[in-house]
This record gives C-alpha cells, sequence and structure tokens, in this order.
C-alpha cells in the first residue's frame, strides 16, 4: 500500500446517485479482487474508504454513491485533470481456491462494485453466478461488466427490471443452477445477515465484504472493528474487509 | 540542514516530529508505508494493564476541519504490547508508552511495568471516552496532582510526561498541578469532548455519543493552551492539537514546546510525519534558524 497523488481521467454520473472516477496512478500497482482504497478530498480531514471496481495497470476506477459532504464535492469538483491523494491497495480482498470452480457472488446497492472486480478477475478461469441487487430500473449500472459472469440474475426491488426482489432472493430461487463451491458477498448488513441465514448448514464458504466508517484506513487507529464470534475484535480494514461470515457477527 | 535534534527530559530526539497516541497503533501499520526511524518517537495506542475491547461502533464521525473519535482504549493490555511489539519499536525510534487506568493503583501498576524499559511514559489522564477514570483524573487540579505523584513513584528511570486534558477550568492551574505532582514534562492538548448529530435520524453519529474532537479546528485553541500552560511550568512541553505541516507545528513550537504531537493529520495524509520533518527542516533554512531547538518559547506578545 502507497499514498498515491493520482490525476483524475473521468469522473462520470452513471446511475441515480452513483457516480464512477477512473484515475491515473503514477505508476501500475497490483490490485487483489475486493480491495478497497481510501481517497482524499480537499478539507475534509478523513479520506473516504471507497471499494475498487476495476484496476487494470496504472488505472483504477471506483464507484461511489452520493452519500454526504464529502462525496458530493468528490462528485462536483474532481473533473479530468485534476490531482487526487489516494492511498492503496487496501485490505485482504476476495480469494477463490483453486478447487473452488463455482463462484456465486451475491450484490446489493454500492455491494456490486468490489463483486465487479471479482467478476474481472475470476471470470477467465471460474464458472460465475453473480446475482445483483439494485433498488429500481434507474440504479442499475455496470452491467456490461456484470455479464462477464457464466449467468447473470439482475434483481430490482421494485420489480422495475429483472428478478422481482432482492439479490439473495434470486439466489436463492436459481440456487440450482448456480450450486457454487463459494460464495462472495457484498451489500448491505441485513442482506448479508439473509445470505448467512440462508446458506447455514449447506457447508459453503461464504465470504462477506464489511464496511465501516474508518479513520487510518492501514489497520492502525482501531475505529473500523467488527466482532469475531470467537469474541476477539478484528479490523475492517486490515484484517478485512472480506471476512468468512461464520468467522464474525454480522 | 537545520539541526532538528531536541532534548526532553535528558533524553535525545532525532527531530521534534512524534505520532500522536491513538492514530498511529505501535507504528507497525505506518512502517509499511515509510520507514519510521525518521520519527522523532513514536507515542503509542493507550495501553491498560488489562485487554480492552473499546467502544461500540461507529467510533469516529467528521466535522469541518475536525473530527471526533471515540475508541475507547481497545489495546491488547500492558503485557501484550510489552512481548509483541516494544522491542520492534524500539529498534525504530524513543517510545513513548501512553498508559490509561481506572483508579489510582491501576496507573501505578501499569507504570511500573514500563518502568526502565520505554524512553518516556505519558499518563493519559484525559480520555473523554472511556465511562471510568481517564478524564476524571485530568479535570480537578488536586486529582492531576495526586495521580501524577502515584504515578512518579512508580517511574525510577523513566520520565514521566502528564497529558492534560483541554477540557478544563484553567489549563495553567493544571499543568502547576502536574509539576507539583512530579511530572517531568506535560502534553498537551487531548481532545476537546463534543457531540455530533445525524439529523435525519436523531441521533449522534457515535455509538458513544459524545467523542473526542481533533484536527486542524481546534488548534488555535491547542496553541493558546500550551501557551499558557508552558509560561506556568519549568518542565518541558509537548503541544499539540491540529498540526497539519510544519508551519503548525512552528506555532506550538514558539508559544512553548519543546516538541510536536501530529494526530489526526495521519489519517488525512499517511506521510504527514515525514512531510512536517521535511518542511521543518526546509523552514529553519529558510530563515536562517541552525537549531530548531533555538524556537522553543520564542513568541513575543503584543504589549
Amino acid at each position: 500500500m502507497r499514498e498515491f497523488t493520482a490525476t483524475v481521467l473521468e469522473n462520470v454520473c452513471i446511475a441515480e446517485e452513483i457516480w464512477s472516477l477512473t484515475f491515473a496512478l503514477e505508476e501500475e500497482q497490483a490490485v487483489r479482487p475486493g480491495q478497497f482504497c481510501m481517497i482524499g478530498v480537499e478539507n475534509f480531514p478523513l479520506k473516504r474508504p471507497i471499494a475498487i471496481c476495476k484496476a487494470e495497470g496504472e488505472r483504477i476506477t471506483v464507484c461511489y454513491r452520493l452519500k454526504g459532504e464529502g462525496t458530493r464535492k468528490l462528485a462536483s469538483q474532481y473533473r479530468a485533470g485534476e490531482k487526487l491523494q489516494v492511498l492503496l491497495p487496501l485490505g485482504n480482498g476476495f480469494y477463490a481456491e483453486e478447487s473452488e470452480k463455482r463462484i456465486a457472488v451475491v450484490g446489493g446497492g454500492v455491494g456490486i462494485f468490489p463483486l465487479i472486480s471479482a467478476i474481472r478477475a475470476y471470470a477467465a478461469q471460474k464458472e460465475i453466478y453473480a446475482y445483483m441487487g439494485f433498488r429500481n430500473k434507474a440504479a442499475i449500472c455496470m452491467e456490461y461488466e456484470m455479464q462477464r459472469a457464466k449467468r447473470l440474475v439482475i434483481a430490482t426491488d421494485d420489480g422495475s427490471y429483472g428478478f422481482c426482489g432482492n439479490a439473495v432472493q434470486a439466489f436463492k430461487n436459481d440456487f440450482s443452477n448456480a450450486r457454487p463451491d463459494v460464495i462472495f458477498a457484498c451489500g448491505p448488513l441485513p442482506m448479508l445477515r439473509a445470505l448467512k441465514a440462508a446458506t447455514a448448514g449447506m457447508g459453503i464458504p461464504v465470504y462477506v465484504s464489511l464496511e465501516e466508517r474508518m479513520g487510518c484506513g492501514i489497520g492502525a487507529c482501531l475505529v473500523c472493528v467488527c466482532d469475531r464470534t470467537n469474541g476477539k475484535k478484528a479490523r475492517i480494514c486490515k484484517d478485512g474487509p472480506v471476512f468468512e461470515a461464520g468467522e464474525v457477527v454480522l | 540542514m537545520a539541526d532538528l535534534r531536541v532534548t526532553l527530559c535528558g533524553v535525545e530526539l532525532k527531530n521534534p516530529v512524534i505520532p500522536a497516541s491513538g492514530t498511529f497503533g505501535f507504528g507497525r501499520e505506518f512502517n509499511e508505508i515509510y520507514d519510521i526511524s525518521c520519527l522523532g518517537a513514536v507515542a503509542t495506542k493507550g495501553l491498560t494493564l488489562e485487554p480492552r475491547a473499546g467502544n461500540p461502533v461507529p467510533r469516529i464521525a467528521e466535522g469541518h476541519g475536525v473530527i471526533l473519535n471515540a475508541v475507547g482504549l481497545q489495546n491488547p493490555g500492558v503485557e501484550g504490547f510489552l512481548s509483541n511489539d516494544l522491542a520492534w519499536l524500539k529498534s525504530k525510534t524513543r517510545v513513548i508508552a501512553n498508559v490509561a487506568g481506572k483508579t489510582l493503583s491501576d496507573y501505578e501498576a501499569i507504570c511500573a511495568k514500563l518502568d526502565g524499559l520505554v524512553d518516556f511514559i505519558e499518563l493519559n489522564i484525559s480520555c473523554p471516552n472511556v465511562k471510568a477514570g481517564g478524564m476524571a483524573f485530568g479535570v480537578r487540579p488536586e486529582n492531576v496532582a495526586e495521580v501524577t505523584r502515584v504515578a512518579k513513584r512508580a517511574c525510577e528511570h523513566t520520565p514521566l510526561i502528564v497529558k492534560l486534558s483541554p477540557n478544563v477550568e484553567s489549563i495553567a492551574a493544571n499543568a502547576t498541578a502536574a509539576e507539583e505532582g512530579g511530572a517531568d514534562c506535560i502534553s498537551l492538548v487531548n481532545t476537546f469532548t463534543g457531540l455530533a448529530v445525524d439529523i435525519e435520524r436523531r441521533r449522534p453519529i457515535l455509538a458513544n455519543n459524545t467523542g473526542g474532537v481533533s484536527g486542524a479546528g481546534i488548534r488555535p485553541i491547542a496553541v493558546r493552551m500550551v501557551y499558557e500552560a508552558s509560561r506556568a511550568v519549568t518542565i518541558p512541553v509537548v503541544g499539540m492539537g491540529g498540526v497539519t505541516c510544519a508551519e503548525d507545528a512552528i506555532e506550538f513550537l514558539m508559544a512553548g514546546a519543546t516538541a510536536v504531537q501530529v494526530g489526526t493529520q495521519n489519517f488525512t495524509d499517511t506521510l504527514a510525519c515525514p512531510k512536517i520533518i521535511e518542511g521543518l527542516n526546509r523552514w529553519c533554512d529558510a530563515h536562517g534558524v541552525k537549531a530548531i531547538s533555538e524556537l522553543t518559547g520564542t513568541l513575543c506578545p503584543n504589549t
């Protein structure tokens, strides 16, 4: 991990309240699927932790939701050519064993973006079954990236596109097709809890990527912790953000 | 190339820049980004006798120019630090062990465990985020003096720094109380108690409700307090509160500090401390200052 001064290449709205930011690092950087970066926004003391969606050499793409003042400023002020302070690559990321040939990815909301990095990384060697949930048709984005999966089911809460329901329901409904060896998931906590419950006792490893307000992003400040089922604390930024679902309290 | 060395309680630091307790762990993570042996010293994460789990999340919030934190002293306990981290950290730079307790005897016991093993012990009597102890010892001057006296009994070989809370009636009175209690040095300011509100939910953002406010926005208050405290005592002062760059650090030195700690800025920029060290050198060279130690307490107030 390193502190980079990156150059913004593109920063555009791709769906309702969702922006895609592509920047160039000073040099190539290897990034594992599911890792994240901390992006500095001028005059804000804290960097914003944002999942990496695509990493191609020195070009990195992240997608973010307009959530507060910081992300709104990121969207409105950082145009192509501007400099950006970025710390990356952070966290552990998703990892599939050699023996795990069939991967189900289950994502909801902005949780789909780190899963896109997993689809991109594994689509060539593995069979990927993707279940991606959105609020409605207007919220859908990056469909072309998700189509790298062997099978893609898009779900909308209001049924305006694809499967009517959430990503976990879509996954359960299509389970006989997917029959995954491993599951990668990212999304709101209730979604992750439902997935954990739906897969309990199946013996399929489920890896969930967690989110929390962060301080340093590198494991030093102990701000973004979660509880392990063994009673200990884990640092989401450093020990995660990806955890085996059975290993953490959701 | 200016001489950046400073001497604190007879211990030489290669420069006056120290990452502040709680923002830097025990240094290992930042050492993955830069070699932390460039630092004057490291103030460790606050240590307690037993391991602590800390507060629920969210533990951090942000305001304009400030952050609020309520980590609540999560730490592996002093024994964990001694066996896993101290030797490594000592091989890098000077070590300031920051310690906290719930009772007077906790403070004495933890100081006894660290005495002679670290370069300094920094007494955290000003943590606003824990239910017992912490700030309770840091508010009234008589309590500051008492906890300092008790801790000092256990610090036979190691200089004792007392870290003062800004949430007090008179910083000068509390600085004097620490000196009278036997402190070898004082550091200030710890965080200001604050509250950030999520107006949609009508709830505090932090799980702990209140948190400690730090960052650039508190700097003028911190500089004023360092100035007042340093005028009230004869022991050295370590200044902190919103240092973001070399120029900010110099404000603290001129106001009376011998060294400075850098906290929140480590989050804004992981390279903050090495950049500040470089900046101090550049500033001294540009201003004909041969040794940075010449700057301490040189502020000339308007008459």
